[in-house]
C-alpha cells in the first residue's frame, strides 16, 4: 500500500481531522498529566518551582507536538521510521561517548535548553522501524528464523548501548516493546518459548556470576535484587526506597491525608521523590482512591490503544499503536510494581506524572503517532 | 492447510477455452490466496491482541490489589534504627557531689562516603578539607578514586561540621547517628572520668565503652539500659576540683615542676573530693597511648592514683605512731639523733646535725632521719610491716580506677633491718600519693581506716577499722601541727584553718640504679584543721626546684608546702570552711577556753 492508496481511501483531510482525532484519549493524558502537576507542586511544599511550573511548560509543549505529529499522515511516519531509528541510534552512540553524567549513569545530552535522553527517543524508534519492518514483510515469512532474527538484531544494538549506560530500566522496556511488535506481528509462539526459556537462563547466569571476575552487571544491581527479595536487609540503605514507600502508601490508606498532608514525602523521607517514586505522594495524599484512579486513568489509556489497534486495517499504523500502547503499559507498571516492592528498584520513572523533560515530550510526542495512525486509518 | 493453487488447470482450460487470458486467472488466484492469508493474519492478530489485553489485564488486577493491601495495611512508622541500634544504649551521666555534669551524651553524627554514588569526587575531596583543616584534599580523593565502597571519613561530627558537609550537597557522603560521650568540663577531672571511645560501630549506630578512669571501671552500669535514667554520682566536688588543678598548675610552673599531682580527701570517710594529676589532657581527644617513652611521663598517667613515689619523711609520722602505739615512747620521750648511724656499711645521714637527742616530737618537727631509724629498729621489722599492712600499703590502693589496681606499692623483696630502717623515713618503698593520703586520713582521724573512694556517701568506718588509739592519733595530729608551727613546713601554715603536716623530700631513683643528687620527689601531707581534722591534702612536685633564692631550693618544705598552702587558702572556703582565730596553745584546750 502506499501513499496514494490511502488518499483513495475515504480519509479525513485538512482541519477536518480534528475532528476524527481520538479526544478522549487527549484528555485522558492531560488528566494523568494533572496527577504529575499536582504532585509535582506538593512535593516541593506547595510551590510550582522548582518541578510544577517547567513540568506545565513541557507538557503545553508536548500537547502542540502531539497534535502536530496526530495531523501529519501515518504514511510520512512510516517514511520516517528508519531514519528515527538510525537516529536514534547514533544519539545513544554520541551520549555513551559525551553524555552528561548523572546519578551514576550516562543518559544524557545537554541541548542547552533542555536535557535529551536518547533512550526516550529510542523506545519509540525501536517501535516504529518494527512496525515498518513487519509491515513491509510478508506475512507468511514472520516466523522464518532468518526474518525472525533481523528484528532481534535491530532491538540488540540500542539495548546493548543503554545498558552499557547503565540504564537497567530502559533496556528492559526495549525488549519488551520489541517483544509485543513481534507477538502482534505473528511470529510463532515457538521463538516466544525459546526467548523464555533462555531469558531464564541468562538469569540464572547473571545471579550465579556473582562475585566472580566475569560479574555480569554492577554490584549496585545485585543489591537491588537483594533487596527486592528481602528489603528489610538493609533498611536504611538499598532497601530504603521500598521501605519508605510501602509507608507511605499505608499511610495514605483508603482516601489519602489530604492534598498537601503528606509527611513522607514532605520531610524527604522519600529520595527521588519527584521522580521515580512520586507515586509515594500521590498514594500518601490521595490514598488507595487517588492510586486507583491514576491506574484507570492508564488502563483507558492501554484500552485506547488496543481498541484502536483492532479497528485499524493498516498494518503498520496497528503495529505502532500497539507496540507504543504496550510500551506505555510496561512503563507505568514497571514503576508502580517497583513502587509497592512488586519488582526490583530498576529507575523507571511515572509515564506523564514524574519529573522529567524529554520523557513528557517524548511520550506525547508517540501519543502524536497513535493518534495519527489513528485519523488516517483505512476505512 | 491445503495451499490453493495459483493456476487450477480446470479454470485455465476453462479460459482458454473462453479465449481469455490464463494470467488474469491465475492474477485472481494468486489475490484471493493473498486475501485469504491477510485474513488468517488478522484472526491471528487479534487473538495475540485480546491475549496481550488479558495479559495487561492481570497486570492492572495485580497493582489495582497491590496497592489496596497496602493502602489497607497500618502504616508502620520507621523505628529509630532498625536492626543496627541495639547497641547504642543511651550511656548514664556521670555527676559530682553536687550533681553537676562531668560526662554527658550529645547526639551527633559520623560522616561516611560510598564513592560510587560520588557526583564530583573532586569537588567533595576538596570541599572536605575545606570543612575539616586535618583532612588532606588529595589523599581524600585518592581514597574516592580507590575501589572501596565505603570509607570512614570522620566517626563524630559536630552540628556545624554536619551542616557544612550537608551543604557541600555530594550525594556520596552519608550521615549515620552517633552517641557521642562529652565532656563538658575539658580537662578538668580527666584522669578520674578517664575516657570513652567508640566500640562495636555500625553505619547506624556505635557503642560506647570506657577506656579508663571511672568510665572504664563502671562501664557496665553505665551501659545498664535499667539505670542510664540514673546518674552516676561521684564523691568529686568540681568546683574544689577546678580550684585546685587551677593553683596545681601555677605551682607547677613556679616551682619548675614536670609534673605534680594533689589529693583532696574526707578524713574520715575516705571520699576522694579532687584528685588532680598534670600534666593533663582532654578527656574528649583522649589522646593514644605512647608507643615510646616512659609511660609515667605520659599525660594519661594518673600520679595521683598510678604514680609510684618514694614519698619520704612523710613517712616517718608511721614510724612516730608506730612507737607511740606500742608503748615504746610518748612525744616527749628522748631520742639520740647523733650522727651518722652506721649499719654495717651503710650510714644514715640527717640533713643537719641537730644534737645528740630529740623529743619524739622533735624528730618528727625536724625530720630526722637517725632517730625514726632508731625508733623503727626498736619497733622491729613484722611491727612496722604490720602497721604499713594495715594502713594498705601493701595492696594497691581500692579505689575505683582500673589504673589504680596496677600500682601495687614497691618495697624490697627482701626486708632486711636496713630496709626497716630507710623505710620508717620513707625511702626503698614507693607508693602513690592516694596511698599516702588514705593512711594519713587513718592515723589522724582518731586511727580509723579509712578506703579511698570515688563514690559519693561511703559507709564509715567502724571500730573494726581501728589501727591505732585515738590518743596515739591525737599525738600525731599535734606533731603534724607542731610541723607547720615550726618546723620544715612553716610556709603551709595558712591562718585560720590549723595546717598540720609532714614534709617529705626523696630523691628520684635513676633508671640505672643508684638516686640522682638533683632530682627530687617533693611531697606535703596535710591536714586540716589539726585539732579535728576534716580533710586530708596530698601534694607531690615531681622534680620541683625554687630558683628565687641565692641557691636552688628543692626540698617539699620549700615546693610542695607553698603549694598545698596556696590549695588550702583557696578551697577551705570552698568547702564552707569558716577560718578560726589563731590559737597558739592547741595542745591545752582548757587555757584556751579560760581566755575566752
Amino acid at each position: 500500500m502506499t501513499y496514494f492508496d490511502h488518499k483513495q481511501l475515504r480519509v479525513p483531510t485538512g482541519f477536518r481531522k480534528l475532528l476524527y482525532l481520538n479526544w478522549p484519549l487527549a484528555l485522558l493524558l492531560a488528566a494523568v498529566s494533572s496527577f504529575g502537576f499536582l504532585m509535582l507542586y506538593s512535593v516541593a511544599g506547595g510551590s510550582f518551582d522548582p518541578w510544577a511550573r517547567p513540568q506545565m511548560i513541557r507538557f503545553g509543549m508536548g500537547m502542540v507536538i502531539m497534535f502536530i505529529v496526530a495531523m501529519t499522515p501515518i504514511m510520512f511516519w512510516r517514511g520516517v521510521a528508519p531514519f528515527a531509528y538510525v537516529g536514534g541510534l547514533g544519539l545513544l552512540v554520541v551520549v555513551s561517548l559525551f553524555g552528561e553524567v548523572g546519578m551514576g549513569a550516562q543518559r544524557w545530552i545537554d541541548l542547552g535548553f533542555m536535557r535529551l535522553q536518547p533512550s526516550e527517543v529510542m523506545k519509540v524508534a525501536m517501535v516504529m522501524v518494527l512496525a515498518l519492518y513487519y509491515d513491509w514483510l510478508p506475512p507468511e515469512k514472520v516466523s522464518r528464523p532468518l526474518w525472525v532474527l533481523i528484528p532481534l538484531v535491530l532491538t540488540a544494538v540500542p539495548t546493548a548501548l543503554v545498558l552499557s549506560q547503565p540504564d537497567l530500566g530502559t533496556a528492559l522496556l526495549l525488549v519488551a516493546g520489541t517483544a509485543v511488535v513481534m507477538f502482534l506481528a505473528g511470529v510463532s509462539w515457538w521463538y516466544f518459548s525459546a526467548a523464555i526459556i533462555g531469558g531464564v537462563g541468562l538469569v540464572s547466569a547473571v545471579m550465579s556470576s556473582r562475585g566472580t571476575s566475569w560479574q555480569l552487571i554492577k554490584d549496585y544491581q545485585y543489591r537491588r535484587i537483594d533487596t527486592f527479595l528481602d528489603p528489610s536487609l538493609d533498611p536504611l540503605g538499598a532497601g530504603y526506597h521500598i521501605t519508605q514507600s510501602k509507608i507511605a502508601l499505608g499511610s495514605g490508606g483508603m482516601t489519602g491525608r489530604g492534598f498537601m498532608e503528606g509527611t513522607q514525602s514532605r520531610l524527604n523521607f522519600l529520595p527521588e521523590k519527584h521522580t521515580d517514586f512520586i507515586f509515594t505522594t500521590l498514594a500518601e495524599e490521595f490514598g488507595f482512591a487517588g492510586g486507583i484512579t491514576l491506574l484507570a486513568l492508564y488502563a483507558l489509556i492501554v484500552i485506547f490503544c488496543i481498541w484502536s489497534m483492532m479497528t485499524n486495517r493498516d498494518r503498520f499504523g496497528a503495529l505502532l499503536t500497539g507496540g507504543l500502547g504496550a510500551t506505555f503499559f510496561f512503563f507505568f507498571a514497571v514503576n508502580m510494581a517497583m513502587v509497592m516492592g512488586l519488582a526490583p528498584v530498576v529507575g523507571v520513572p511515572l509515564p506523564l506524572v514524574s519529573y522529567g523533560g524529554s520523557a513528557m515530550l517524548v511520550l506525547l510526542g508517540a501519543f502524536g503517532l497513535v493518534q495519527s495512525a489513528h485519523i488516517h486509518r483505512p476505512r | 492447510m491445503i495451499r490453493r493453487p495459483l493456476r487450477p488447470l480446470a479454470r485455465v482450460i476453462d479460459a482458454r477455452k473462453k479465449g481469455q487470458d490464463p494470467r488474469l486467472v491465475e492474477a485472481e488466484e494468486r489475490a484471493a490466496r493473498l486475501r485469504a492469508i491477510r485474513a488468517a493474519e488478522r484472526q491471528r492478530a487479534e487473538t495475540r491482541l485480546l491475549l496481550l489485553a488479558a495479559l495487561f489485564l492481570l497486570g492492572f488486577g495485580t497493582i489495582g490489589v497491590k496497592m489496596g493491601a497496602l493502602s489497607s495495611t497500618v502504616a508502620e512508622e520507621p523505628k529509630a534504627g532498625a536492626p543496627g541500634s541495639i547497641i547504642a544504649a543511651q550511656r548514664a551521666t556521670i555527676t559530682d557531689r553536687k550533681g553537676r555534669v562531668m560526662a554527658t551524651n550529645l547526639e551527633t553524627a559520623s560522616l561516611y562516603a560510598q564513592p560510587q554514588h560520588m557526583a564530583d569526587k573532586r569537588a567533595a575531596a576538596d570541599g572536605l578539607a575545606e570543612i575539616f583543616p586535618d583532612l588532606d584534599a588529595e589523599q581524600l580523593y585518592k581514597r574516592f578514586t580507590s575501589k572501596r565502597k565505603f570509607l570512614w571519613i570522620k566517626r563524630k561530627l559536630s552540628p556545624e561540621q554536619q551542616q557544612a558537609v550537608h551543604d557541600l550537597g555530594e550525594p556520596g557522603l552519608q550521615f549515620g547517628p552517633r552517641e557521642l560521650r562529652l565532656y563538658p568540663n575539658g580537662t578538668l577531672a580527666a584522669h578520674i572520668l578517664g575516657g570513652s571511645s567508640f566500640g562495636r560501630e555500625g553505619v547506624h549506630a556505635a557503642e560506647i565503652i570506657g577506656v579508663a578512669g571511672v568510665e572504664r571501671e563502671f562501664d557496665e552500669r553505665l551501659r545498664d539500659p535499667a539505670q542510664s535514667g540514673e546518674p552516676l554520682s561521684l564523691s568529686i566536688d568540681l568546683t574544689v576540683q577546678a580550684a585546685i588543678e587551677r593553683v596545681l598548675r601555677g605551682g607547677m610552673s613556679v616551682m619548675n615542676a614536670k609534673g605534680a599531682s594533689a589529693v583532696l580527701m574526707k578524713a574520715r570517710t575516705g571520699e576522694i573530693l579532687s584528685m588532680v594529676s598534670l600534666p593533663d589532657f582532654d578527656p574528649n581527644h583522649r589522646p593514644a597511648p605512647a608507643t615510646s617513652g616512659d609511660p609515667s611521663l605520659s599525660p594519661l598517667f594518673n600520679r595521683a592514683a598510678q604514680g609510684r613515689y618514694e614519698l619520704g619523711s612523710t613517712f616517718k609520722v608511721f614510724t612516730a605512731a608506730l612507737s607511740m602505739e606500742m608503748g615504746l615512747a610518748s612525744p616527749d620521750t628522748l631520742i639520740e639523733t647523733a650522727g651518722p648511724l652506721r649499719w654495717g656499711k651503710f650510714k644514715i645521714r640527717d640533713f643537719h646535725n641537730y644534737g645528740p637527742r630529740l623529743s619524739l616530737t622533735d624528730v618528727i618537727v625536724k625530720s630526722s632521719n637517725i632517730g625514726t631509724a632508731r625508733l623503727a629498729i626498736a619497733a622491729g621489722t613484722p611491727a612496722q610491716k604490720d602497721i604499713l599492712n594495715k594502713l594498705g600499703f601493701f595492696e594497691p590502693v581500692p579505689v575505683q580506677l582500673p589504673e589504680a589496681g596496677r600500682s601495687k606499692p614497691l618495697m624490697p623483696a627482701k626486708w632486711s633491718d636496713l630496709s626497716t630502717m630507710t623505710i620508717s623515713y620513707g625511702h626503698g618503698i614507693a607508693a602513690t600519693p592516694l596511698h599516702l593520703a588514705a593512711a594519713y586520713a587513718t592515723i589522724t582521724n582518731g586511727g580509723l581506716k579509712v578506703t579511698p573512694t570515688l563514690l559519693k556517701d561511703p559507709d564509715l568506718p567502724t571500730e573494726a577499722d581501728r589501727v591505732i588509739s585515738p590518743a596515739t592519733s591525737m599525738h600525731v595530729r599535734r606533731m603534724l601541727r607542731a610541723v607547720v608551727t615550726r618546723g620544715t613546713a612553716s610556709l603551709g601554715d595558712v591562718e585560720g584553718y590549723e595546717v598540720g603536716g609532714k614534709t617529705g623530700t626523696a630523691d628520684k631513683p635513676k633508671p640505672t640504679g643508684g638516686y640522682y643528687d638533683d632530682k627530687v620527689i617533693a611531697t606535703f601531707a596535710s591536714i586540716f584543721p589539726a585539732s579535728n581534722p576534716e580533710y586530708v591534702l596530698v601534694v607531690t612536685l615531681d622534680e620541683p626546684v625554687e630558683m628565687t633564692g641565692s641557691e636552688p631550693r628543692r626540698t617539699a618544705g620549700w615546693t610542695a608546702v607553698p603549694v598545698a598552702a596556696e590549695i588550702i587558702r583557696r578551697v577551705a572556703p570552698l568547702m564552707g570552711m569558716r577560718p578560726r582565730p589563731k590559737r597558739e596553745e592547741m595542745d591545752d584546750p582548757t587555757v584556751t577556753l579560760a581566755r575566752n
